[in-house]
């Protein structure tokens, strides 16, 4: 579940990412500030080993021992027996000058507060590691540290709680000066404790604060999909209230209204086309029933019984031509329809067509005048027939007595073109985007004949936009109409 | 009874109005909305079976036209048959609603209630004193025993028994009675009351001079 929530994944990244942050700043306070102690500390150690450094110096001459009036220290009891403070050549394997005594001057002692345990003490070993003098307040055992090399004739030590600084001067006599840095140690810890406290207070600041901007920032996004729902489970007209059209938020609810309108449309209109259908089938069929059992009402002679059933029979073969066009345009709507494709010449179906009607237009006293280039097509015969006699049949229905027909086929450009042309009443510029919508039917004043479904455009349109072509109308009232279907070029084999 | 069908489709229209005048009703027809309205605001009918789609002029529009005028009691009839449909029907003014295709003997007894529910009749037997009517089978007794009357006959019997009280001039009589195809004379009128008489006694239809005839309540 968490995985799967932005939020929560925000506020994990979020979290991590401001511990990764609060802790470097955390670890580098830190140590930036345990070495800055460090420093302090070390410099004052230097200070004073320098101190007694120097004041050993001066303090011996060659060969000489000098005597400084105020000297405190403890004296150390000399270990084994005095020797000669002077390098004396001889085989002996260590020739230890003795430990000599020394006094250190006063201002020297007083960079050290011998009452102060954690103050700062020295030592000082002899050549010999010997143990010359110490302060009071020294630890009681301090190792001595080991020279090594001149890398480490002056250096500082860690030693537990204790830092000491250490120096080899000349003679190799060992000076250690060293503090107890237990307080500042502990100082240190307070320190880390308080970054850490300080840090978790930010990173739960930050996650609180995360939260909340999530939550901000999510509830358009809840409305959103809360809104969507609703819409989509039922009342499709409704829309998402867009406050703000320019966020990203925003956009996207526009383009989620823009597509509940789309749907919203086109359930209407199947709608309507049910509606329509079930109107249209919904007539015949009451004149069929209401012809026959008006007829079985009583006896009746046998010319109106004929009368009857013929009566019926029309009816019912309009509705066979109208379930037709139903279905076939239902077929065209499921996009299910797999048809025979051929190389055709419309050319040649048109003229099959022609033939076909040539009586209906006589009978209409309607000239039909052909031109008819050839016009290879790949496509299903019988469908483009439909396509010609709806357009035809349409031209010979709405035409002017004596009028006449034009009907032509050629290529332009690689596509393949049918024109047909009425001298008929011409369709009002109100109506003419309408004409290919099912049971639209222009003329309304005109009552409605048997022949004539309303699907005819329809279905023509819904045949030739199957396989890629335009049909297109144009038309002047009074003067004529006509009707331009243009197929896919063909491709090059 | 004088009833105007109203209707597109030329088929359904001559059939309706065949299988209505075989029932005793006199029938004008109209095919566009534009016919409709004009004979059912210039006649006074007894009942108008109005369908919905028209051409032109469209039902609904027909019988605001109408309603603004005249109180006749309209049936609609339709293919549409969604309930907002209805209600729109029923709330226009269309005393009843039906669906194509209907059975051709629910229109009639949907009519034949239309009417009598007009007339103030509730139910579909009329009772004059001796004489009982019908109008479901438009049958006729008189003191429980049968009497033949012909089609006339009985519409005009119908009619003043369903108007019963009021005097009928001899006008609305012709008007409720004859329909446009009629070519009829007057005196036809006198011969079938005549007819009524000598069947079911003298004293059944009153005649008013001058003013019409009557069946008193």
């Amino acid at each position: 579940m968490f995985t799967h929530s932005i939020r929560w994944r925000f506020q994990f990244w979020l979290a991590f990412l401001l511990l990764c942050i609060l802790s470097g700043f955390g670890f580098t306070a830190y140590q930036l500030h345990r070495t800055n102690q460090l420093r302090h500390t070390d410099q004052e150690l230097e200070r004073r080993v320098a101190a007694i450094g120097r004041a050993l110096r001066e303090s011996r001459p060659f060969g000489q021992r000098p005597r400084r009036p105020s000297g405190e220290g403890e004296f150390l009891p000399p270990s084994d027996s005095w020797r000669q403070n002077s390098l004396m050549l001889s085989n002996a394997p260590e020739v230890r000058p003795p430990p000599r005594t020394i006094v250190l001057p006063q201002p020297v002692l007083n960079l050290f507060d011998e009452a102060d345990p954690n103050g700062f003490y020295f030592f000082i070993w002899s050549p010999a590691q010997e143990p010359i003098l110490r302060s009071t307040n020294a630890p009681a055992s301090v190792p001595i540290p080991v020279y090594q090399d001149t890398g480490t004739q002056i250096s500082t030590r860690m030693r537990g709680a204790f830092r000491e600084r250490f120096y080899f001067n000349t003679p190799r006599e060992c000076i250690l000066v060293g503090q107890s840095i237990r307080g500042d140690l502990a100082g240190l810890r307070r320190f880390a404790l308080w970054l850490g406290i300080a840090g978790a207070a930010v990173l739960g600041l930050g996650l609180g604060g995360g939260w909340w901007l999530t939550s901000r920032a999510l509830q358009p996004v809840n409305e959103i999909s809360a809104a969507a729902a609703r819409i989509s489970g039922g009342n499709l007209a409704e829309r998402i209230n867009v406050a703000d059209t320019d966020s990203e938020l925003g956009r996207l609810a526009a383009v989620l209204n823009s597509t509940f309108s789309r749907l919203e449309a086109s359930f209407a209109r199947q709608k309507q086309f049910t509606a329509d259908a079930s109107h249209e089938l919904r007539t015949p069929l009451a004149v069929i029933i209401s012809e026959a059992q008006t007829t079985l009402t009583r006896p009746r002679e046998p010319a109106e019984y004929r009368e009857s059933f013929e009566a019926c029979l029309d009816t019912a073969q309009q509705m066979r031509r109208l379930t037709d066009s139903l279905l076939q345009l239902a077929r065209a709507d499921a996009g299910a329809e797999p048809l025979e494709y051929r190389n055709v010449d419309l050319a040649q179906l048109a003229r099959e067509c022609v033939e076909r009607l040539q009586r209906l237009a006589a009978e209409h006293q309607l000239a039909v005048h052909c031109e008819l280039d050839p016009a290879p097509v790949y496509a299903n015969a019988d469908r483009i027939r439909q396509v010609v006699t709806n357009l035809l049949s349409n031209a010979i229905h709405y035409n002017k007595p004596n009028g006449e027909i034009r009907i032509a086929t050629r290529v332009e450009k690689g596509h393949p073109v049918l024109i047909v042309r009425d001298t008929g009443q011409g369709i009002a510029p109100d109506d003419l985007p309408h004409i290919f919508e099912r049971f639209y039917r222009a003329d309304k004043s005109r009552a409605r004949s048997s022949e004539r479904t309303g699907l005819g455009l329809a279905i023509s349109k819904a045949i030739v936009e199957a396989d890629g072509g335009t049909i297109e109308a144009s038309s002047q009232a009074g003067v004529g109409t006509q009707f331009t279907v243009r197929f896919k070029a063909r491709e090059s084999r | 009874m004088r009833i105007l069908v109203v209707e597109d489709e030329v088929r359904l229209l001559r059939n309706l109005a065949k299988a209505l005048r075989e029932e005793g009703y006199a029938v004008d027809t109209a095919e566009a909305g534009d016919d409709g309205p004009y004979k059912a605001e210039s006649y006074d009918y007894d009942a108008i079976v109005l369908d919905v789609m028209l051409p032109g002029l469209d039902g609904w529009q027909v019988l605001d036209k109408l309603r603004k005028r005249k109180r006749t009691p309209v049936l609609m009839l339709t293919a549409r048959d969604t309930p907002q449909d209805r209600v729109r029907g029923l709330d226009t003014g269309a005393d009843d609603y039906l669906i194509k295709p209907f059975d051709l003997s629910e229109l009639l007894a949907r009519l034949r209630a239309l009417i009598r529910r007009s007339a103030g009749g509730a139910s579909s037997e009329i009772e004059l004193n001796d004489v009982v009517l019908d109008t479901r089978t438009r049958h006729v007794t008189l003191r429980g025993e049968s009497v033949t009357l012909t089609a006339r006959e009985y519409a005009i019997l119908e009619y003043l028994a369903l108007h019963r009280g009021e005097v009928v001039t001899r006008t609305a009589l012709y008007e409720h009675l004859f329909d446009e195809s009629d070519d009829s004379l007057s005196n036809l009128l006198d011969v079938h009351i005549f007819s009524i008489r000598k069947k079911l006694g003298a004293e059944l239809i009153v005649t008013r001079r001058g003013h019409g005839y009557c069946i008193e309540s």
